[in-house]
C-alpha cells in the first residue's frame, strides 16, 4: 500500500495541491470507479459517453481543485461534477428538454443512491484488517464456499462462518459508530 | 432417474403426442422469483422440462438458508446474529440463482440429447456439443451440494447459540440443507454417469457428508 493510499480525503487534497504526483495517482485510483459507476449505473450512459465524462471530470478536478472550499468534501464535490457532466451528456444526446437531477426517474435515482452507498461501504471495508477484507471479498464477492475459504487460508472450516460474522460486525461498527 | 432415462421418458411421451418442441412447451424455465409458490409447484410437478431435481434441491437449500436467517434474526442477544443473518441471506440468493442455472442447463442438455437422438449419427461436433451441455448440467448440482453444506454449517452455528425457542427451526434448516445437498450430490453422481475417480464426485460426496453430519448432530441434541 502506498503512502498516499493511507491519507484521508482532506490530506489527499492538500498533497495534490502541493503537487505530489503520488497523491494525484491515488486520487484517480480512489475515485475512478466511483465516477464511472455514477455515469454508467446512475445515468445509464453508453461506454463511449461515460469515457468522455470520466476524462472531463478528472480534467476539471485537476484544474479546479483549488476552488474546493472544504477539503473534507472531496467526494460530494466529485459527485456533483460528475452528475453535471452526465446531465450535459444526456442533453447533448438528443433529449429535447433540458435535463436536471429532479428529472431523473425513480430507478435512476435509486441507482445513484446505490452507487453512493457502495462507495461508503468500500471506504469502510478499506478500514478493516486485510484478513477481514479478504474473507468478506471471498464470501460475498467471489461466492466462495466455507470449505474453499478454509482450504485456501488454512483455517478450520468450522470457524469460517463465525469469523465472517465478526468481520461484518466490525464493518457495521465502522459504518454506524453509534450502534 | 438419469438424464438419459428422463429424456427417454419425455421422448416416449412426445411420440404419443404431437412431438411438442421445447420452445413451445409451457414449462420452459422462467424467473422462479417472479411466479407464485403455487405456480412454481405446478411447474415442478408437471410433465416437462425444468425445474427438475436440481432446481428443487437448490430451492430446498434456499428454504433452509432463509430459515437460518429467521432464527438469527430472532436471536438479538447473540453478537454474531447479524453477521450470520447476512451470510444466510446471501447463500439463499445464490441457491435461487443456481435453481435458475440448473434449470437452463437441464433444458439445454435435454435439447442436445434430443438432437443427438434425432440425428442418430456420429458427428463429432454434435458429440462434443452434447458433452459440453452435460458438463454444464453437472456443475450446478455440484455447487448446490456445496451450498447445502454451508447452510448446514450455519444452521449448526445458529443452533448452538440462538434463542431456545427457535432451536428446532435451526435443526429443521440443517435437515433441509442436508437433504438438498444429498439430492444434488446424487444428481452429480447419477445423471452424468461420471467415474468414481472424478474429483467432482468426491467434492459432491464430501459436501453431502459434511451436511449430513452437521444435521445429524443438531437433530440429536434438539
Amino acid at each position: 500500500m502506498s503512502r498516499a493510499a493511507t491519507l484521508s480525503d482532506a490530506e489527499l487534497v492538500r498533497a495534490c495541491r502541493a503537487g505530489d504526483p503520488e497523491a494525484w495517482n491515488e486520487l484517480v485510483e480512489r475515485y475512478s470507479r466511483y465516477v464511472y459507476a455514477i455515469a454508467v449505473r446512475g445515468f445509464r450512459l453508453a461506454d463511449e459517453d461515460a469515457e468522455d465524462v470520466f476524462q472531463d471530470v478528472f480534467t476539471r478536478i485537476y484544474t479546479r481543485l483549488d476552488s474546493l472550499r472544504d477539503d473534507d468534501a472531496l467526494r460530494p464535490w466529485i459527485a456533483q461534477l460528475t452528475r453535471r457532466r452526465c446531465l450535459d451528456a444526456l442533453a447533448s444526446r438528443g433529449r429535447e428538454t433540458a435535463v436536471d437531477e429532479e428529472g431523473l426517474g425513480p430507478e435512476e435515482s435509486a441507482d445513484l443512491a446505490e452507487v453512493e452507498e457502495a462507495f461508503v461501504v468500500r471506504e469502510a471495508l478499506a478500514g478493516l484488517s486485510e484478513t477481514c477484507q479478504d474473507m468478506l471479498d471471498r464470501f460475498f464477492t467471489r461466492d466462495q464456499s466455507y470449505k474453499t475459504i478454509a482450504d485456501e487460508l488454512a483455517i478450520p472450516s468450522g470457524t469460517i462462518a463465525s469469523r465472517i460474522a465478526r468481520c461484518l460486525g466490525r464493518l457495521k461498527q465502522a459504518l454506524e459508530p453509534e450502534s | 432417474m438419469s438424464l438419459s432415462d428422463r429424456y427417454s421418458g419425455t421422448s416416449q411421451q412426445s411420440r404419443k403426442d404431437a412431438e411438442p418442441t421445447v420452445d413451445s412447451c409451457c414449462l420452459t424455465t422462467d424467473d422462479y422469483r417472479g411466479i407464485s409458490l403455487g405456480a412454481l409447484l405446478d411447474r415442478i410437478s408437471a410433465d416437462g422440462l425444468a425445474p427438475g431435481g436440481g432446481s428443487a434441491s437448490a430451492l430446498t437449500v434456499a428454504f433452509a438458508a432463509r430459515l437460518v436467517a429467521m432464527v438469527a434474526r430472532c436471536s438479538p442477544e447473540w453478537d454474531d446474529a447479524g453477521g450470520v443473518l447476512a451470510q444466510a441471506n446471501a447463500i439463499g440468493e445464490r441457491a435461487v440463482d443456481l435453481a435458475h442455472t440448473d434449470g437452463r442447463a437441464w433444458d439445454d442438455a435435454l435439447v442436445a440429447l434430443r438432437d443427438a437422438e434425432v440425428a442418430a449419427d456420429d458427428d463429432p461436433r454434435r458429440s462434443f456439443a452434447l458433452e459440453q451441455k452435460l458438463e454444464a448440467a453437472a456443475s450446478a448440482p455440484l455447487e448446490i451440494a456445496s451450498l447445502g453444506a454451508d447452510v448446514a454449517a450455519l444452521a449448526a452455528a445458529v443452533g448452538e447459540r440462538c434463542d431456545a425457542t427457535y432451536r428446532a427451526d435451526a435443526a429443521a434448516a440443517a435437515a433441509l440443507a442436508a437433504g438438498g445437498a444429498a439430492a444434488a450430490a446424487h444428481l452429480v453422481r447419477v445423471n452424468l454417469g461420471i467415474r468414481g475417480s472424478d474429483p467432482r464426485l468426491a467434492r459432491a460426496l464430501e459436501s453431502e457428508q459434511m451436511a449430513r453430519e452437521l444435521a445429524d448432530g443438531l437433530l440429536e441434541t434438539t
